[in-house]
Order: C-alpha cells, then structure tokens, then sequence
C-alpha cells in the first residue's frame, strides 16, 4: 500500500487527538465524580437523575412536615396533659367537695382552689407555640380564642370561642394531608354534657335555686340501646314523684311527662294525681333503677335506657332529662365552682341538690375527661403516623440517593483503570508517531 | 538526429522528472495538492537499413494523480462531518446548561417549591413568605436566565448563518473565477490538463463543500457547475449566483437563506433545502433543537404561571383579600407575514387557562385563502383548524364551547380585521414564555396561604354530623363579588337539617337571626357535596361535604374565613402542584406531566440529540478520515517516493550526461583521425 507523508502526520495527531480527549473526558469525570458529565453521555439517566432528584427533594421536604407536625401536635398533647391532670385535679376536689360534713371554710378552700384551676385551664386553652400563634383557636392563629370568668358561668353564660374550627394540615406523603391542630371547640366546648345521649337535672326557680324539698338523687343515666333513643322526635321528658299518702306507710310513685305535651307517657293521656296504684304510675323504690320503655300494659314509649333515682322524693319534686348538648369544660368547672359556693344551709333538699350538683360536675367531668383523651388518642395517633411516614421517608430516601448514585455516580476503579489504559495508550501513541516521523529517505542522501 | 539529440532527449526529461519531483516535494503540504508524475514516451524511431533505431525519450504529459470517484465521496463524507460538527458544537452550549446542578432549572423549581411548602407550614409567618417570594423570584429569574442564553445561542446561531453565508458566496465567486481560468486554459491547450488549476478549485469546493452540502456537473469547456440543495446553483460555467442572509417574512427575529436569481430577485429558501456543511447544521440546530428547547422551557414558564394563579386566586391573602395574579407572563407571539396582500396587524393571541395542558412546544401558521382559515401545526405539519370561522372568535365573547381552543390557543379574529386572501401570520405561543415570566408582587402579605371559606358544625348540634373545610373551586363566582369590599360571601350560607334530618334546607345566613331558605327538602347522602344543589343548582364558588349522622335541626354554617391567619389550605395546593400532573395533554386525554418532568423531557430530548448528533458526527468523521485515506494513498506525497524518484532522476541525468560526453569523445575522435 502506499502511503502519503502527510497521512503518516494526520493520522498521527488524529489519533493523538482522540486518545487526548477520551482522556480528558476520563479526567473530567474523576474530578466531578460523576459518571454523567452533560445530559448526551446519557440521555436517558440524565433526565431519570432529574426526577429522582425532584423525589428525593420532595421526601426532603417531607422529613421537615414531619418535624413541624410533629413539633405542633407535641405541644398540644403537652398542653392537653396538663389539662388532663387539672381535671382529673377538679374531679378529686369535687368528690372531696361532696363529703357532707365539710365546714364551709373546707369547702371555701375547695372553691378557691377550683377558681385558681378554672383560670389555669383558660390559660392552656389560650395557649401559643413558638411563633406567637394560638394552638386552640383554629385558623384565627392571631385570635386568642378564649376569654371569661366563673362569674359569668355563674351567671348563666358560656366561655365564648373567638377562634373557628378550622383544623391546621400539613402535607406528610404525596397523599396525606395530617391535621396537626385541634380547634378549641372540638376540644374544650364541643363536650356532650350528661351520659352523652340526655341530660339529667333538677328543676330550678327563676334565682336557680332547686325546687325539689327531698333528698332525692339522680344518677347520669344511661341508654343501651341507642337506636330506640334516636327514634324518638322529642326526648324531652320529666320524672314526676308523688306520694299517695292513703296507704301506710305511703307509696312513692313516678310518673314519667312528655314536657311538650304534658302526657303521661306511661299512660298516654294527661297525668291523673294524686297517684293510686289505678293511676297508672309506677310505684318508686330507691335505688330502682327507671326503665324508660314501657312495661307491661302502659301505653308504648321506648327510650331506650335507665336512670337511677336514690333517696326520698317529696311530693311534687320532678327530675328533667333532655337531650344531651353541648357544654364547655369551662362551664361544667364553672357550675360547679357556683354549686358549691351557693350551698349555705344545712337543709336536706339543699345537701341533695349539692349531691346533684356534684353527681352532675362529675358525670360531665367524666365527660371532659374522655373528650381530652379522645383528641389525645388522635394526636397520639397522628404522631404515631409521622413515625411510620418518617421511617418510611428515610427508606425512600435512601433508596433515592441509591438511584441517583447508580445513575449518576463514577465507578470509581473502573475510572481509574480506564485513565492508566488511556495514558498507556496516548503514550504509545506519542512514542510511535515521534518514531515514525523521524523516518526520511533524505536523512541519507 | 544522433546520439546528441538522444542524450539530450534524456537530459531534458531527466530535469522535467526532477522539477516534478521537486514541485511535489515543496507541494507535500500544500492543501489539496494532488500528486504529478512525468509521463515518458519514447521518441519515434528511425528507420534504418537495420530497423528501428530508437530516437530517444520525451515526456508525454505531467500527469496528476486523481480519482474523481474517490474525491466526491471526500465532498459527501466531509458536508455530512461538518454539518454535525457545528450542529455539535451549538447543541453543545445547552445540552451543558440544562442539568447543570446549579445552573438549571430543576434546583430553582426545587427551591421555589419548598418556599411555598414551608409557607404551607408557617402561613402566619412573614419572613417565611418572604423566603418564598424571594424563591419565586429566583425561578423567574432562572427562567430569564435559561432564555437569555438560549436567545443568545440563536443571536449567534443568527450571525453565524450570515457570516457563513459571506463565506459561501466568496468561494462560488472564486471557483467562478477558476473555472473561466480553466476555460481559457483549455482554449490554448486542448490536451494538457492545468493540473495546479484543477487542484486549487478542488480544493475550493473541499472548502465550499464543508459549509454547505454542494453536488458539481463537469462541463466539456473545462468549467463545472456547482449546486446546492434540490439543484439551486451556486456557480453555473463563469456566473456565480449570490446567496443572501435576510429576516424571514414570518418572523423578523429569524434570519433565513435566500438566492439571488438572474435580474436579483429574491427568493427565500425553505429550510429543508439547507443541508450539510456548517450552514446546514447551524439551520438544523436552530430548527430541530433551539425551537422545541426554547419552546419547551417557555411551556414550562407559562403553565406554571397560569396553573400558580389560577391556584393562587382562589385564596385569601393576610390582608384578607382575594388573591391576585402571582405571576404576570406574555401572551402569545403573533406575527403578522411581512408579504401580507392586507397590511393588517397580527390578530391578538390568548391561552385557554382551562386548556392550559393542552399547549404544545410547537409554533403554528395560520393562512387565508379568501375563504377557509388553515391553522397548521410547524412540528408534525398538521392541519389542526381549516374552517371559514377560526376556532377561536374572542373568547370573552363567543362561549368556550361554541368556539373551543386549538391546542390550549385562542385567537382573537375580531382584532384581524378584513383579511385578504393570501394572508399569514405565524404563532409561537410558547417562545417568550420564559422570557416574560415575573412575579407580580413583592409585598409577602398577598400570598394567599389561605383559603377564603370555613365552615362550621353548631354547638347545639346533637348528631355526629360533621362538615369538612371547604374546597374553593372558582372565586369569580357572584358569591365573591365583593368579597374583598366588604370581607363578606353573598351570602353566607346555612345548612340546616329538617326533622327528620333526612332531609335539609340550605339557607341565606346573611342575617342569623333570620336565615332565608333558598332551597328545602334536599335528601341526605353521607360525604356528599351539597353544591351545586340537586333542585335549582345553587352554586357558590366552593364545595362542602357533610358526613356521619347529623341530628334533627343541626346547623353547618359557611361563612367567610375571617382573621385565618393560621389557615394554609391554599398553600398546601400550591405546594401540591409540584408533583400534580399539568401538562402535555392531548385532546383525549388529561395531563400527562408535571413541570419536572417536562423539563426532564427536554434534557432528554436535548441529551439523546446531542449524543446522537455526536455518533453521526464521529461516524461521518470517520467516513471522511477513510476516504481522505484512500485519496491520500493515492494522490499524496511521499517524501521518500520523491527523494527516491530525485535519485532515478539525478542518474538519469548524468547517464544522459555521459551519453553527451561519449558523443563529444566520439567527435574528438573522429576530428583528431583527420588532425
């Protein structure tokens, strides 16, 4: 074959050249450090690289939701510990309370400390976190959502709600939108009063001072079967005792009153008194408890439950059961601080109404109690959630980099290896072509 | 003749075989130099008594050593090399740019995206909406920054188109040139071939050859003929036809190819006739590459922006208002053709926001013929309108529906007034989409983190019903109208249950006092949305879903999110449309990408035609390296074959030499038998 002068120089610096830049390329990826210097070496990996670096920010991302949800629904849980030890504190000193022979200084003392636990559970509805925002007061974070003393309990008002029930999200996986608030309502207003379906309580005068001159006591109640309860379109309704004083010793009965229409319910038509055992009342015994469904051949109510009457009705005293609604852990705190400081005389009727009083506090306490551990099993179970997401997000997140290494990352001895097989390569190159061209006829001539 | 003339003969063609040798020898690096050699003949004989007696030597020709056949495979290999040589050397500058990890556009979108997530966080806290503001307005600048170096790669692309351009019409004045040279050479010797001559204008069209992808016709004068694309000339005999470098009549930003014909008319050149060499790489580029990136990074921009304030203004800012426009973009680009029969002004362009996905990379033409309009699409050159309305009347005056948008367009006809048959204007939708994008304001209170609605369950409430936080679906509902006069709804809105709570009433609670029932007696379906309602479709601008058992009379109220400062509904769907699917939606179905990976597309894109632009360019390279070789093997100079030839020569000589000597001795001797 003949060869040209000039291709022995072309094809030397050509080859020279190529080697010289496969090279650098090598050189330039053990610098970076990346097997991906430019989107051409690989296309396809390259914009892969892109998406899992979009997920790996993301999960990122995710990992600080966690921690701020996590932060948020820390606080309020310690918040709502607290406001589970006070209650559990008020329902101690209400018991107490409920001892008879307490000197009114004793009860005073009770009182007083109950005021004080009354504003320390204001103070932890009207708690901020860390950037000054109000944790119970819904979206309105700048509105201090509550405000009011136990006189204006006493006075037949409410705690008001300045916040709304907003409830605070944040997004914790591409799906999850985690509640991490609670509004003051749900937790310290939104609070069913009495057994949860009715409400059971004595009759008052326009001073709210109870009616009732016997030593009866009204339990909570309760109903098992809820779906009769709900059955009925009016579920208000009185228990009448009254006495028929022709026997002796005298019979108690009751008569259970439709209050709207002032029907007895046992007999369907308008309550017949005195009461005879003809009459259609049923004959009452302390610590009975009163069906309230039909017996036997009374006209056919059902409600579905119990309540339990104890001690001696007077002619004439009644009991009043409602329907359940709603009433602040304020206010049963506050009724009972005004329950308690109201009872003065040594009267019977009036010891049984502070015996109510108390039945009442300490049902609705009860109450309280379960609502604050029902938003504290949400928030348990919220942060017990974070916790999963949290570790699957490490998971992910490692299996992110993982990828991203693979597509991105130098196999670094492999590199390395290539670089020396390379620069052997140049080398023989350069060695040859310096040989090569060293070559000429006229070197001798 | 005698034994003189023979020495002679020999010396003469000795001294040619040197000074061919020589000339090759100093030629070796001459560009496009071909080798010579000497053809020797022998003279005609003589006839004697005894025969033939050979007369000595001449030299028939200088022959040059060249094959035609392997020299256009050269041309063919080198305008295909050169071509992805400068295509390479273009798409190079953005292929680098995009998945930079700092410099594209993935860190910032990143950025701005966690700004908006940690605002969702902290909605009530200002500096971390001004860390967000701040984000969003380094994605808009990442955004100008991506476009401005994409506009200078075409700025250059540009200049570069019209400098080669020049270049061209120099080389076909100079092979013009040559080619009335080889002409008058071929009139004043019909049988020795200019061999310098041929190989200078070889070398011209090598160099012609390398810029734009050109095929030559030999004529019988000697000339050749020199032509480029479908057979548009360049060089015919002794006529060199000048190209021109000028603004494209669909858009004055694009410079184009244009060929001057006989009289100087002006003829545009299509694209398509552009190929090969470095002028056909830098056309390709622009068209096949720097559009669709440009236009892809633009889509980006725009659905971004049309997608975030759409999002945007269905929230409540912390002054209460309605949110505004977060970021401001350009509208279509809409050129009117500068060879308009009318010399109306381009129609007004517009995005359907509720297409938005729909929008392509693609630029589009629209023309018409005096009777049809015909909207084609540039990319796959479809025909996606041709009616005698266009799609696309005002879309604030004829309905969407009788006049839907084509590919996520509107166009305004009612700003085109009375075209003309032969009319054309060019839309690029997308092309100053990124150009254009800016945040609209920099006060951090306007972002609206929150949404303008909540709800609420009655405290008297006896059942377990429950009403979620609404969704706000369209705050140019009449119920918002003045909403951010009087920070009311018209109305605020009350759902009551009847009894039983089978049943409810939705109410005006404008007054609580005195709600007005608007509709009654609508049944209850658990998880439900109660708009619009079944009977009259009260409709208000959000949706609420009432779940679980509600009592007989329970009350959920609407009414206007007032002080909401802790509220981030708003932002947490600002935050989920980064990963929510936006684009690139076709007629049949929805969306299929979000903005990462519409990015993540174009890097794609950008990556694999680089790659690829760089193996053909390495493959052409190599066809070229071997055809040059085989040219080379044939045709170059080797020094040793010339050094070697120097020294056949050089005895040649001298045994000519002695030859004259031998003759002159002879002489002497004949002269000194009659002494």
């Amino acid at each position: 074959m003949r060869i040209s002068t000039g291709m022995i120089f072309d094809a030397g610096v050509g080859a020279m050249n190529r080697q010289t830049s496969l090279l650098l390329h090598l050189q330039q990826q053990v610098a970076a450090g990346r097997r991906i210097l430019s989107p051409s070496d690989d296309p396809v990996a390259a914009a892969r690289a892109l998406e899992v670096t979009q997920s790996r920010d993301i999960v990122a991302q995710f990992k600080d939701n966690h921690n701020n949800a996590n932060s948020a629904l820390g606080l309020e849980e310690a918040h709502l510990t607290s406001a589970t030890d006070l209650l559990a504190r008020v329902r101690e000193l209400a018991v107490q309370a409920g001892n008879t022979s307490l000197a009114k200084s004793d009860r005073a003392a009770i009182t007083f400390e109950m005021r004080a636990r009354f504003d320390e559970l204001i103070g932890i509805a009207n708690a901020s976190d860390g950037s000054g925002q109000y944790v119970f007061s819904g979206f309105m974070g700048s509105t201090k959502p509550f405000g009011g003393t136990v006189e204006s309990i006493m006075a037949g008002g409410e705690i008001g709600y300045q916040g709304d029930d907003g409830q605070r999200r944040l997004q914790v996986s591409p799906t999850r939108f985690l509640e991490v608030s609670d509004s003051g309502n749900d937790v310290f207003k939104r609070v069913r009063n009495g057994n949860g379906h009715f409400v059971t309580d004595y009759p008052k005068n326009g001073a709210g001072v109870g009616t009732n001159t016997g030593t009866g006591i009204i339990g909570a109640g309760s109903i098992t079967d809820p779906a009769a309860w709900n059955a009925n379109p009016t579920k208000s309704f009185s228990i009448n005792f009254s006495i028929d004083n022709v026997p002796v010793p005298p019979v108690t009965y009751y008569d259970i009153v439709d209050t709207v229409s002032g029907n007895s319910m046992l007999t369907g038509a308008a309550p017949l008194l005195p009461p005879t055992a003809a009459t259609g009342q049923r004959a009452y015994q302390s610590g009975q408890p009163i069906i309230l469904k039909s017996q036997g051949a009374e006209a056919a109510f059902d409600f579905g439950g119990s309540v339990l009457v104890t001690g001696d009705p007077a002619n004439g005293d009644s009991f009043n059961i409602a329907p359940s609604s709603s009433q602040s852990i304020f206010a049963t705190i506050g009724k009972l601080v005004g329950a308690l400081e109201a009872t003065t005389s040594g009267l019977s009727s009036s010891t049984a109404h502070l015996a109510n009083d108390i039945g009442f506090a300490l049902t609705n306490l009860d109450q309280a109690t379960d609502n604050i551990l029902r938003v504290r099993a949400q928030i348990g179970s919220r942060m017990g959630e974070v916790d999963s997401l949290s570790s699957a997000n490490e998971d992910l997140n490692l299996q992110y980099q993982a990828t991203l290494s693979q597509l991105q990352d130098l196999d670094y001895a492999k590199a390395y290896s290539d670089l020396i097989r390379k620069q052997t390569d140049l080398q023989a190159a350069q060695q040859s072509f310096a040989r090569l061209s060293k070559l000429s006829l006229f070197d001798y001539i | 003749m005698g034994i003189f003339s023979v020495g002679i003969s020999g010396l003469n063609a000795a001294q040619s075989g040197i000074l061919t040798a020589s000339h090759n020898i100093s030629n070796a690096s001459t560009a496009g130099y071909n080798r010579q050699e000497i053809i020797q003949g022998t003279n005609n004989p003589m006839l004697t008594g005894s025969g033939y007696v050979g007369q000595g030597t001449n030299v028939v020709t200088v022959r040059r050593i060249y094959d035609e056949f392997l020299g256009r495979q050269v041309l063919s290999a080198e305008a295909g090399a050169s071509e992805m040589d400068s295509y390479l050397s273009q798409i190079k500058q953005i292929d680098n740019m995009l998945a930079d990890p700092s410099a594209g556009l993935s860190p910032a979108m990143a950025a701005f995206f966690k700004g908006v997530q940690d605002m969702a966080a902290n909605p009530a806290s200002i500096p971390g909406r001004q860390s967000m503001l701040s984000a969003a307005q380094s994605l808009v600048a990442r955004f100008q920054s991506i476009d401005q170096r994409m506009t200078e790669i075409r700025d250059g692309n540009n200049s570069q188109i019209m400098g080669q351009v020049t270049a061209i019409n120099t080389y076909s004045a100079q092979i013009a040139d040559i080619n009335q040279r080889l002409i008058l050479s071929k009139g004043s010797s019909d049988s020795q071939a200019p061999n310098d001559l041929l190989d200078q204008r070889e070398q011209m069209l090598k160099d012609l050859n390398k810029l734009i992808r050109v095929t030559t016709l030999k004529q019988t004068d000697g000339s050749s003929n020199v032509f480029f694309g479908n057979g548009q000339p360049l060089v015919v005999g002794t006529q060199p036809y000048q190209l021109k470098a000028v603004a494209s009549v669909d858009d004055a930003e694009r410079i184009v190819v244009a060929l001057t014909g006989a009289g100087g008319t002006t003829l545009i050149l299509p694209e398509s006739q552009i190929t090969g060499g470095i002028l056909g790489g830098l056309v390709a580029f622009r068209s096949q590459t720097l559009d669709a990136a440009q236009n892809g990074v633009g889509r980006i921009a725009l659905t971004l922006a049309q997608n975030f304030n759409d999002q945007h203004k269905l929230g409540v800012d912390l002054t209460g208002a309605l949110g505004k426009d977060f970021f401001t973009f350009s509208p279509p680009n809409v050129i009117s053709n500068s060879l308009n029969p009318s010399a109306n002004v381009a129609p007004i362009a517009s995005l359907d926001p509720a297409n938005i996905d729909k929008l392509t990379t693609s630029d589009y033409r629209v023309s018409f013929d005096g009777a049809n309009y015909r909207m084609i699409r540039a990319a796959d050159s479809k025909v996606v309108w041709n009616s005698g309305v266009l799609p696309v009347s005002a879309p604030l005056i004829a309905p969407p529906a009788a006049n839907p948008s084509v590919d996520g367009l509107y166009i305004d006809l009612g700003s085109w007034a009375a075209p003309q048959a032969g009319d054309s204007f060019t839309i690029q939708p997308t092309r100053k989409g990124a150009k254009n994008i800016a945040t609209a304001f920099s006060d951090a209170r306007l972002l609206a983190a929150a949404a303008p609605v909540r709800t609420s369950a009655a405290l008297s409430n006896i059942g377990t019903g429950k009403v979620d936080a609404a969704t706000v679906v369209d705050t140019s509902n009449a119920a918002f109208a003045t909403f951010n006069a009087t920070g009311q709804l018209l109305p605020p809105v009350l759902v009551q249950f009847d009894i039983p709570p089978s049943t409810y009433t939705v109410y005006d609670n404008t007054n609580p006092l005195a709600p007005v029932a608007l509709e009654g007696g609508i049944p209850y379906t658990a998880g439900a949305d109660v708009f619009p309602t079944p009977g009259i479709s009260l409709d208000y601008g959000y949706r609420i879903k009432i779940s679980g058992t509600p009592g007989a009379g329970d009350k959920f109220t609407v009414d206007v999110n007032r002080n909401g400062v802790a509220d981030n509904r708003n932002a947490m769907l600002l935050g989920a449309l980064q990963t929510k699917t936006t684009m690139t939606g076709t007629a049949l179905g929805g969306p299929t990408a979000s903005y990462q990976s519409a990015y993540s597309q174009i890097v794609s894109e950008v990556g694999s035609k680089t790659s690829e632009v760089e193996s053909i360019g390495i493959s052409q390279q190599t066809l070229a390296d071997h055809a040059t070789e085989t040219v080379q093997q044939m045709s170059g100079v080797n020094l040793d074959e010339e050094a070697a030839n120097l020294l056949r020569y050089q005895q040649a000589y001298q045994a000519s030499a002695k030859i004259l000597a031998t003759a002159t001795k002879i002489f002497d001797e004949i002269l000194s038998m009659g002494r």
